[in-house]
């Protein structure tokens, strides 16, 4: 790649916002830093990044707005969000409304760039395939094959029942990216699958893990983002 | 001496008893009045002597004027009356009256002669038992009963039953309509007096459960406020704590990476990023302990897999020490069950963190889950030195940690396990701290999972 690819930076905290241009420079990426919504705004207009990090926790327009706004072009540009610690349902609203992934406060620098490094593949890898759904996914030793119905761990292979494949298929599809706990439900069980309670994701999720040998203390396939949603690991 | 007894009202005793000295005349039915209106004041003295006087809010200290104290009085008597059961009670008033009218009459006819005055004196008789009867039935008993009387102890002729007179039937028949209407004109006042007081007593009570409930509503109405201007305040703290120590961390890390610093700055460097990540940690342990510690803020409380939880805090401690080994036993259960999450994996993290920094040992902590009857129990456990008896004394009485804990080398590690127990204790659950038989020490927490 010749050309350095742009992130716009939308945070008021110009501490933040400073450390965060420095890192990302030092990894080869170009920033422009914007410290209100309506500059980040209109930054993003004019210089068409290539990502955008967003916090939440704006002065002038609420972060969400200025989601929503970025989800309604026609262009479609990563985001992540960078939010507060205690702000979970926030969070949730955010992926639920398209944003690629998020970084909690305070957060590590290494912790920033893989997630930013992760989003970036995917949206290549969007662009590339477009919208053309591949039928097998590689993630380490595990081998899912959707048109076979079949996942292989080495090379042995794993049987599911139908809703933990389902579950599997669609980490995969997305693999890389957040999948709320709404999301995921909605899309298995329906529209109705999982009102009030997520009880019966989670305890399929617990299956799945234990089928998998996973420990979620040392993720290889599926990682939990704690009181959000789950996320297959793309690398 | 002879005693004549008789039914009828003789003027003076029959002649053929007129040679003797002195003749007694009892009149068996003037006799009968008498020993039961006698009876019926008894039977009310000792009913009410027996019953204990209701201890009333008319008790008052001070001077009572005259009235005050006859209303009273009339308070009193009427509630030892009530107390009376209603058949016995009615009965009672109904004769006490009726022999009373029999009297008044009586007496009257002596003066008056045989004018009809008695009519009257038995209507206001009337009156008076339907008032202070319950229902029609005496009221209408007893306006026959003295139309009889009348016609026969006071009416021409005397002592007989007698409607041969012209006129007397219809005077009969008359009185007892007079009386019945009266009978039910005052039934109906009374039940609109009692139905009166009833509303009374509805509306006052409607009125009390409308204090009540406003009083209520204004407490609650405060301590949302309290809460809320807590939470925000607690908001504002954190973020205005996090926000420059993130930047500092940030800051530094980014400058560990870089070439341009020295060596001998890079190990400045990274002890500042080190202790910005201990106050990291100590910011957000002191959040939750003022947010638990009173109880006076809810535990945002959910459904989550403990293992989760495990793990995330497992992750989060990792990225921290990440020379360090632990390994995490996951349970064959599955333990879903109700908590704070972000709490329950802050004591997760301050165990591990405890262990790493304070047990001696990094490379054999162990990070344990298991279901024990209805707990989700959470167990950390270190190869390392032990803890010292004053510890787990401490752990076990549930107070703070020795004072000695707050030196240098053991910095944080004392308001870490205060933090630990008191969320375990707001989630309900227990807390312990032991040595191993093996060696080392063992913390385990439970969650109630019902």
């Amino acid at each position: 790649m010749s050309e350095k690819q742009t992130i716009l930076i939308i945070e008021d905290e110009r501490a933040i916002s400073n450390f965060i241009s420095r890192a990302l420079a030092a990894n080869d990426y170009r920033t422009i830093p914007a410290y209100t919504g309506k500059e980040g705004l209109s930054l993003f207009f004019s210089h068409g990044p290539d990502m955008v990090l967003l916090d939440l926790g704006l002065p002038d327009i609420d972060g969400l707005e200025i989601l929503s706004q970025l989800r309604g072009l026609p262009r479609e540009v990563p985001v992540i969000i960078i939010s507060a610690r205690d702000r979970e349902s926030e969070k949730v609203r955010a992926l639920d409304m398209g944003a690629d992934d998020y970084v909690v406060k305070p957060f590590g620098v290494s912790e920033l760039l893989a997630r930013i490094r992760s989003t970036l593949r995917r949206a290549e890898r969007l662009k590339l395939s477009q919208g053309i759904q591949r039928s097998v996914y590689q993630i380490k030793d595990l081998t899912i094959d959707l048109a076979r119905h079949q996942v292989l761990l080495g090379e042995e292979e794993v049987h599911f029942t139908q809703n933990e494949f389902k579950i599997i298929e669609l980490l995969a599809i997305h693999a890389g990216k957040v999948l709320t706990y709404d999301f995921i439900l909605e899309h298995i069980w329906g529209p109705y699958g999982g009102t009030g309670s997520n009880q019966i994701l989670r305890v399929n999720m617990a299956n799945i893990r234990r089928k998998l040998k996973e420990n979620p203390s040392e993720p290889k396939y599926i990682h939990t983002e704690l009181g959000i949603g789950y996320r297959m690991l793309d690398d | 001496m002879v005693y004549y007894i008789t039914l009828c009202r003789p003027i003076q005793a029959p002649s053929a008893l007129t040679h003797f000295d002195s003749v007694k005349i009892f009149h068996l039915p003037a006799l009968g009045f008498t020993f039961s209106g006698i009876f019926g004041i008894i039977v009310f003295i000792l009913i009410t002597a027996r019953l204990p006087s209701p201890k009333g809010p008319h008790e008052r200290t001070g001077a009572m004027t005259l009235p005050q104290n006859l209303k009273d009085l009339y308070h009193q008597l009427d509630i030892q009356f009530h107390r009376i059961p209603a058949v016995p009670r009615n009965l009672g008033v109904t004769a006490l009256f009726l022999c009373a009218a029999y009297y008044a009459s009586s007496i009257l006819i002596t003066h008056t002669g045989g004018e009809n005055n008695s009519a009257l004196v038995f209507v206001l008789a009337v009156a008076l038992i339907s008032l202070l009867t319950s229902g029609y039935a005496y009221g209408i008993a007893a306006s026959i009963i003295g139309t009889l009387f009348i016609n026969i102890y006071f009416m021409e002729p005397y002592d007989a039953f007698s409607l041969s007179r012209t006129g007397y039937p219809v005077a009969m028949l008359s009185m007892v309509a007079i009386s019945c209407v009266i009978c039910a004109l005052t039934a109906r006042v009374k039940k609109q007096a009692t139905e009166a007081v009833r509303r009374e007593k509805k509306a006052k009570a409607l009125y009390e459960q409308n204090e009540r409930l406003n009083a209520e509503k204004a407490a609650i109405q405060l301590q949302s406020e309290r809460i809320s201007i807590r939470e925000s305040i607690l908001r504002a703290v954190s973020h205005d704590l996090r926000t420059p120590l993130t930047s500092i961390s940030g800051a530094v890390a980014v400058l560990l990476e870089s070439p341009e610093v020295s060596q001998k700055n890079l190990a400045m460097l990274s002890d500042i990023k080190q202790d910005a990540d201990s106050l990291i940690v100590m910011v957000e342990n002191l959040l939750s302990v003022t947010r638990v510690q009173d109880g006076t803020m809810p535990l945002k409380k959910r459904e989550e897999m403990l293992e989760e939880v495990a793990g995330d805090a497992l992750l989060t401690t990792r990225r921290r020490f990440p020379n360090c080994h632990i390994a995490m036993d996951l349970s064959e259960d599955i333990l879903y069950l109700p908590m704070d999450p972000l709490l329950v994996k802050q004591v997760i993290v301050n165990l591990l963190e405890n262990a790493i920094r304070h047990s001696g040992d990094t490379e054999h902590i162990t990070l344990h889950l298991y279901r024990e009857d209805d707990w989700a129990v959470v167990e950390v456990r270190d190869r390392g030195r032990g803890l010292s008896p004053e510890v787990c004394q401490a752990v076990r009485a549930g107070q703070p940690m020795p004072r000695s804990l707050s030196g240098d080398s053991t910095r944080g590690m004392g308001i870490g396990l205060s933090v630990c127990q008191n969320i375990i204790k707001a989630h309900g659950g227990f807390f312990t701290a032991d040595n191993h038989m093996d060696g080392g020490a063992v913390f385990r927490f439970g969650l109630p999972t019902v």
